[in-house]
């Protein structure tokens, strides 16, 4: 669906400014059916890298292509695809109904009212829908962002921080939407910087750092990353063995992990020791955990 | 993949029912485009104040010869309101071009419209006819109010009058074409200062001096250069209003002769020839742009 081949993007605001490398050689791949989000810190690379796989930034280097094609501003590639930006630079002048229509209408079809209608009422903009975009607030232009993207079916959707300037019940609304999209076969690329997010919603990750794809794989391989820990909670009176990791005391009750190696180990130790153990289960990176190993070096992927 | 993506065409169409849902299509483009353009022109504050200014400043002028009953001074008033509308049309015909199009640049709204299957040739294009469109909306206003005073005054100018309101027509196409070009290029305020200023008037009156003095036996060869140097520059310039030293009297007498048409032809060659040239450098600026 999207390749992107040792894609670099140099910038350079003036002519006698320092070239900054926005991407330095990122490869990624989706696959047809994915939920593929795309991780990193701020300044990473993710905005550019989504901004080059839609054809709006010319890479300075490297190959995409999209659907087979060159993905160049305004072609008709974009007849089967979505993307709600990351800031709400919409038509500021038009009133919530009259971009809905604006931005459907773009895609050369007619659209009926009552689809709008019923989309915004969906989106919660019904009662908004005669107020310009210039009086709204973020998250209302956000929401005319998503109809915007809803009203076509899409075969690929780029979301830039959909979730950005959301409340928690619109948040929520919008995951199940996403679901429904993703479960009819569109191809969803995200930008987010909410992991536990894409935890619930993607199926694969590419992490960026430094304009470059240090890691892309499912995001199950991510959560386990081969090192399968076990977490522990016990009465700690005496000494804690020092395989025991990442403690923490409250009161008389330590909590810790230990690797899946020395569980037989520990429970030699707490039998012998009559140490009183609480629970010992499987514990499993989250994304975030990962995400902090990979960026900080302290892990990499078999 | 590709068969999947170019199929939006081709599936299920043969070619002439490609071709016109194609034509469908962009017409369909360029009708939403121009609706959302109306729209700005509509709410655009900078654009009501303006006119909202100039009326007044006109109407203050204008109204009190209305009122006097004299042959001479009806001619007059009409000669000069006129005059003044048609220069305010000019002036507004810029501002609308110059304001969409930096508005648009400066929110970055426009990576909206080109993520979808709308080109950025098409998106230009809607702008340059919907300025056009309200351009000669506002022609046709004042061309009917100074018709409907010529023949309350019975004044018999009818003819000169749709020469002139022809002729501002076509000099505010320019003018749109000419500012849609500028304002890709620079920032507004320079793009306005270019158009206003730096005009082919004003390099044919700074040549007109370094010739005369160069004629009157100065031998400077700075002065020289200066001479060519602003005869180019006028040469490149667009211009308003092409044929002007041939047209100038009938603005004034409100009397057109037989042949005096053919200088609204002319203009109108100049013109399209000009519109075309500031579209597609104007397209190529705004394809090199980021609109990210």
């Amino acid at each position: 669906m999207i390749l992107a081949e040792d894609v670099h993007m140099r910038f350079r605001s003036g002519l006698l400014r320092r070239q900054v490398k926005a991407l330095n050689g990122l490869s990624l791949e989706v696959h047809e059916g994915d939920f593929f989000a795309l991780v990193g810190q701020n300044g990473a690379g993710k905005s550019t890298a989504m901004y080059c796989l839609l054809g709006m930034l010319k890479p300075t280097s490297g190959k995409v292509r999209v659907m087979g094609q060159t993905p160049e501003p305004g072609s008709p590639l974009y007849q089967t695809l979505g993307y709600l930006p990351e800031e709400p630079h919409y038509h500021l002048y038009l009133t919530v109904e009259e971009a809905t229509r604006y931005y459907a209408s773009l895609y050369g079809k007619r659209i009926s009212d009552r689809t709008i209608n019923e989309t915004l009422d969906r989106l919660g903009l019904a009662q908004f829908k005669h107020l310009r975009l210039a009086k709204c607030s973020k998250g209302m232009k956000q929401k005319v962002g998503i109809a915007q993207c809803l009203l076509h079916e899409t075969r690929l959707l780029f979301l830039d921080e959909p979730t950005r300037g959301l409340d928690p019940l619109a948040v929520r609304d919008f995951r199940e939407t996403l679901r429904e999209i993703h479960l009819r076969g569109t191809t969803i690329v995200m930008n987010s910087h909410v992991l536990s997010e894409i935890e619930m919603l993607a199926n694969r990750v590419a992490i960026i750092d430094r304009g470059k794809v240090v890691v892309q794989d499912e995001l199950s391989n991510l959560l386990t990353l081969n090192k399968e820990l076990y977490s522990v909670t016990f009465e700690a009176n005496g000494t804690v063995p020092d395989y025991v990791s990442c403690v923490e005391r409250v009161g008389s009750l330590a909590k810790g992990n230990i690797p899946r190696d020395k569980l037989y180990d520990f429970m030699e130790f707490t039998r012998s020791c009559g140490v009183p153990l609480h629970e010992c289960s499987l514990k499993k990176n989250s994304l975030e955990d990962s995400f902090f190993n990979i960026i900080k070096g302290e892990g990499s992927l078999a | 993949m590709t068969s999947m993506a170019n199929g939006i065409w081709s599936n299920g169409f043969g070619t002439e029912r490609v071709e016109k849902r194609r034509e469908g299509s962009v017409l369909e483009l360029l009708k939403a485009n121009m609706l959302a353009h109306f729209a700005y022109y509509r709410r655009s504050r900078l654009l009501q104040a303006f006119l909202l200014v100039f009326l007044l400043m006109t109407g203050m002028n204008s109204l009190p010869p209305l009122f006097y009953d004299s042959g001479v001074e009806n001619f007059n008033t009409l000669q000069a309101t006129y005059a003044s509308l048609n220069w305010f049309l000019l002036f507004f015909a810029g501002g609308l071009s110059l304001f969409i199009i930096s508005s648009h640049l400066r929110n970055r709204s426009l990576k909206m419209v080109f993520t979808k299957p709308c080109s950025p040739a098409l998106w230009l294009g809607s702008t340059f006819l919907s300025a056009i469109t309200v351009s000669l909306l506002l022609n046709v206003v004042i061309f009917a109010s100074a018709m409907s005073l010529s023949l309350i005054w019975h004044l018999p100018v009818r003819t000169a009058l749709l020469f002139i309101s022809l002729d501002t027509f076509i000099a505010s196409v320019a003018i749109i074409a000419y500012l849609m070009l500028l304002t890709t290029l620079v920032h507004p305020a320079i793009a306005a200062t270019l158009a206003l200023i730096f005009n082919a008037s004003l390099f044919y009156d700074a040549q007109f001096w370094a010739e005369s003095v160069v004629r009157s036996g100065n031998p400077n060869l700075f002065l020289r250069v200066l001479d060519r140097l602003f005869q180019v520059l006028y040469l490149l310039a667009p211009m308003v209003h092409a044929f002007d030293n041939k047209t100038e009297g009938i603005y004034t007498s409100l009397r057109v002769a037989h042949g005096d048409w053919k200088y609204i032809l002319y203009s109108l060659g100049y013109t399209s020839v000009l519109s075309v040239f500031c579209y597609l450098l104007a397209l190529f600026a705004l394809l090199r742009k980021q609109h990210t």
